[in-house]
């Protein structure tokens, strides 16, 4: 047969020089060196790092506060315990988007409380005196949501003045909440090596859980901290008794929060810092139009959150169109981050590793 | 043809060996990737932890068996993986191994690979062929099936199902965008520019376009070399070589395995001898050389082969029968060898109307799929349908408590916005808001709804 004379080394030696040739007449264009392994480190060491340390040290000021209120209860130190327990929410919103290694080993996101926290459950809790806060029924009386609750309801203060247990109870959650996060932060500082050298494309590479936790961390920001409480899963009936942070009244401010730190993590940059993330390395696949988008559609977002005056509650009733198209600038972002970005980088959006074909 | 068909002459008595060698090899891969499966925890994830899952049109009524029963058909995988390796009662292991691994396929084309399929083909032939008649129990048991030789067909058969996955790979990489663009290459590689010493290659666009027509020439053209005595040797060394780079690079599990060790069956039979006579320690055929040729009736074996043949060449070709993009509305797509192809992302937001008040809620995917099947079922048309049919049945009849308000759901319209990415292109809309899905039938005809492919 003719092949038998075909020289197969000559010719995949030929075709590679072919490809090879033809390519190298392409005036080289110098892309922006982009490594993921900086991307990796700039946001384990000035976002990863400097949050969890921020929020382990308010948690450390929420218990101080709390002991000063508990030793003198008044309104001034309540305030106090309140701003503590505000800062403390605020800092958590950029902690959560990193929802794995020890945090997800140690399940801390649904140790800092699942909203709406069911209030009679945590006021038989408190009737009852006797509790166990790391059981799964208590996964809604826990957290920084019981403590809104705790701490902003009408008669907070006089509960926390004449009745201990009340008082016990805010304790509980406070240590509960501070020493289980002690641990994932001590975790971290171990855990972050195998994070930065963690490249690869497999599912359970450092920067795939990245990528993934993020998205799902900005759809659950749409979905639970505006769209149910909207009634957008509800046919349109709102669900104030969904709202997030419903008694402080600050859900709108934690929902600016969340998207500002998921903007910042985007360009890797942090206040005057700048970083690799996300947004370089798009530019650096050469899809800057892609890149923009996303910061733009980041900035409409937060722009449009700061025309809302009152609590996310009072603006349901009155606005709601408005925060309709609020929703919808969310939701339209999702597909350039979910999507677009991803199939950018290559990294598959699953938990699961298979076997592929 | 007929001159070829004579060459192949699939009567012609010859060795057994290959047959044995392979019997050998595919019960221990059979053996090794379900125990793989089984450990790895994928029978709770993909067939206990799911809710509804997504059967193949016209095999819906095949159900996960409840609870513990699950296990059921991947023990049953290993015993007769197990059983095939020692030829025990081969025949009947053969069978069951075939049904159980078919089953499980069967169950939810969330989780379809081509390998799989490829596996369900292999095991249907390991039925019908005697692989059992040498270096087995079987002929321990029944001595009279001792044969040192068996019928070309049998060894022949499965160097043609090996011959169409990489010939059907080759012919689909035949488009502008694996040869012209380099993509989904491209994508693909740049992801590794982090591995040692070849990382900085990876973001190489030349890189991209040579593992692409490697790739392509590849699969077109290893078989033949593989069927040429002289050249066999390196067109091996090529196969060993290119899959486990494709292992190194991809996440593509076992079927590197698969392939190295299957496409032995190629090599000659006196190379399958020395293997056996490895194990004997001595010449086993000239100890052994009997034959006991087993009387089959010629017509129905030819008649079988011609129709088996037929259909693994003309399934592929299907699409052709569609209009529009292969790729973008993937009719014609499953079952047609099409490896490591494409790169699609998709985001699928669906929406339930209640057709009384015209009131409007979006569904949270999460409370009815897991991960993957969400994400093959966002850019596989006939996943959204049978979704939206989910959906429809799950809500129709509901009445729905909103704060103090009730809804009485019947006959719901579901309609889905759809984004997909393909192959590294910015996302374009995929299936528009404005159709009702329930009012679509699953079936094999064009569907019409999916948005015409932009390029």
């Amino acid at each position: 047969m003719d092949f038998k004379r075909i020289n197969l080394v000559y010719l995949s030696i030929s075709l590679l020089l072919l490809i090879n040739f033809s390519c190298k007449k392409d005036p080289e264009v110098e892309q922006p060196n982009f490594n993921k392994g900086t991307l990796l480190s700039n946001l384990a060491d000035n976002f990863i790092i400097t949050s969890f340390n921020e929020l382990e040290s308010d948690f450390n000021s929420l218990e101080s506060s709390f002991l000063s209120l508990q030793s003198n209860p008044n309104q001034s130190n309540l305030d106090d315990l309140r701003d503590q327990w505000r800062s403390s929410y605020l800092t958590w919103q950029t902690v959560k988007i990193f929802d794995f290694g020890p945090l997800r080993e140690l399940a801390f996101k649904g140790g800092a409380g699942t909203y709406p926290t069911d209030t009679n459950k945590v006021n038989t809790n408190i009737t009852n005196g006797n509790y166990n806060l790391g059981s799964v029924d208590n996964a809604d009386a826990i957290g920084f949501s019981a403590l809104d609750y705790l701490l902003f309801r009408t008669n907070a203060l006089i509960d926390i003045q004449n009745n201990s247990n009340y008082t016990q109870y805010i304790f509980d959650v406070i240590e509960k909440m501070k020493n289980e996060f002690m641990q994932v932060n001590s975790q971290w500082s171990t855990y972050k090596s195998t994070f930065i050298a963690s490249t690869g494309t497999e599912t359970t590479s450092g920067f795939s859980l990245l990528i993934n936790e993020y998205n799902r961390d900005y759809e659950l920001a749409k979905k639970a901290k505006l769209g149910i409480p909207l009634g957008v899963q509800s046919l349109g009936i709102p669900l104030p008794e969904y709202i997030e942070a419903r008694y402080s009244g600050i859900s709108l401010v934690l929902l600016k929060e969340s998207i500002l730190a998921l903007r910042n993590v985007y360009l890797g940059d942090e206040g005057s810092t700048t970083g690799q993330g996300f947004h370089d390395y798009l530019i650096h696949l050469e899809r800057s139009n892609l890149a923009s988008t996303i910061e733009n559609t980041f900035n409409q977002i937060l722009n449009k959150i700061d025309t809302f005056s009152g609590t996310l509650e009072t603006e349901i009733s009155n606005n709601s169109s408005e925060l309709n198209e609020l929703y919808d600038l969310i939701q339209g972002q999702v597909v350039n981050i979910k999507t677009d970005m991803t199939s950018a980088f290559g990294v598959l959006i699953t938990y699961q590793d298979n076997d592929g074909d | 043809m007929t001159r070829v068909y004579k060459a192949l002459s699939p009567f012609k008595e010859t060795s057994i060996a290959p047959l044995i060698v392979f019997r050998i090899i595919f019960g221990s891969l059979m053996l090794f990737g379900t125990i793989r499966f089984i450990i790895k925890g994928w029978i709770e994830q993909l067939y206990v932890e799911p809710k509804y899952f997504f059967g193949y049109l016209g095999f819906e009524w095949i159900k996960p068996f409840e609870d513990d029963l699950i296990y059921l058909p991947f023990i049953l995988m290993v015993i007769s993986s197990i059983f095939i390796i020692f030829g025990f009662f081969y025949r009947i292991s053969a069978f069951i191994l075939f049904i159980c691994f078919t089953y499980v396929e069967l169950l939810d084309k969330s989780n379809y690979l081509n390998h799989y399929y490829f596996i369900c083909l292999i095991s249907l032939i390991m039925v019908f062929v005697p692989a059992n008649r040498n270096f087995s129990i079987d002929v321990k048991i029944w001595p009279k099936i001792k044969s040192s030789l068996t019928k070309s067909w049998c060894i022949n058969i499965l160097k043609f199902q090996i011959a169409v996955v990489y010939f059907f790979a080759g012919i689909a990489k035949l488009n502008s965008d694996w040869l012209l663009h380099a993509q989904p290459m491209k994508t693909w590689l740049q992801a590794h520019h982090n591995i040692p010493f070849f990382g900085s290659f990876m973001q190489e666009e030349w890189v991209a376009y040579l593992f692409s027509w490697a790739g392509c020439i590849y699969d077109l053209f290893i078989v033949i070399f593989l069927l040429s005595t002289k050249y066999r040797p390196y067109a091996y060394f090529t196969v060993i070589s290119f899959h486990l780079l494709t292992f190194y690079l991809f996440p593509i599990g076992v079927f590197p395995w698969v392939m190295i060790f299957f496409t032995l069956i190629f090599f000659s039979s006196s190379f399958h001898d020395k293997i056996l006579d490895f194990f004997t320690k001595k010449k086993w055929r000239e100890i052994i050389q009997f034959n006991n040729p087993f009387s089959v009736n010629k017509k129905i074996v030819k008649a079988f082969l011609i129709i088996y043949i037929s259909i693994q060449i003309l399934v592929p070709f299907r699409y052709l029968l569609y209009p529009g993009d292969l790729f973008w509305n993937e009719e014609g797509f499953r079952f047609s060898w099409r490896v490591m192809l494409m790169h699609k992302e998709g985001l699928a937001t669906f929406y339930l109307i209640d057709p009384k008040t015209g009131r409007k809620s979006e569904i949270d995917n999460g409370n009815f799929l897991t991960r993957t099947q969400e994400d093959q079922m966002a850019t596989q048309p006939d996943m959204i349908l049978q979704y939206a049919n989910i959906l429809k049945n799950h809500y129709h009849g509901k009445t729905l408590h909103y704060g103090d308000q009730k809804f009485l759901i019947e006959d719901p319209e579901i309609h889905a916005e759809i984004f997909v990415s393909l192959n590294g292109r910015p996302s374009q809309l995929f299936v528009d808001k404005k159709h009702d899905l329930t009012k679509f039938k699953y079936n094999l005809y064009h569907r019409k709804w999916i948005e015409p492919f932009q390029e």
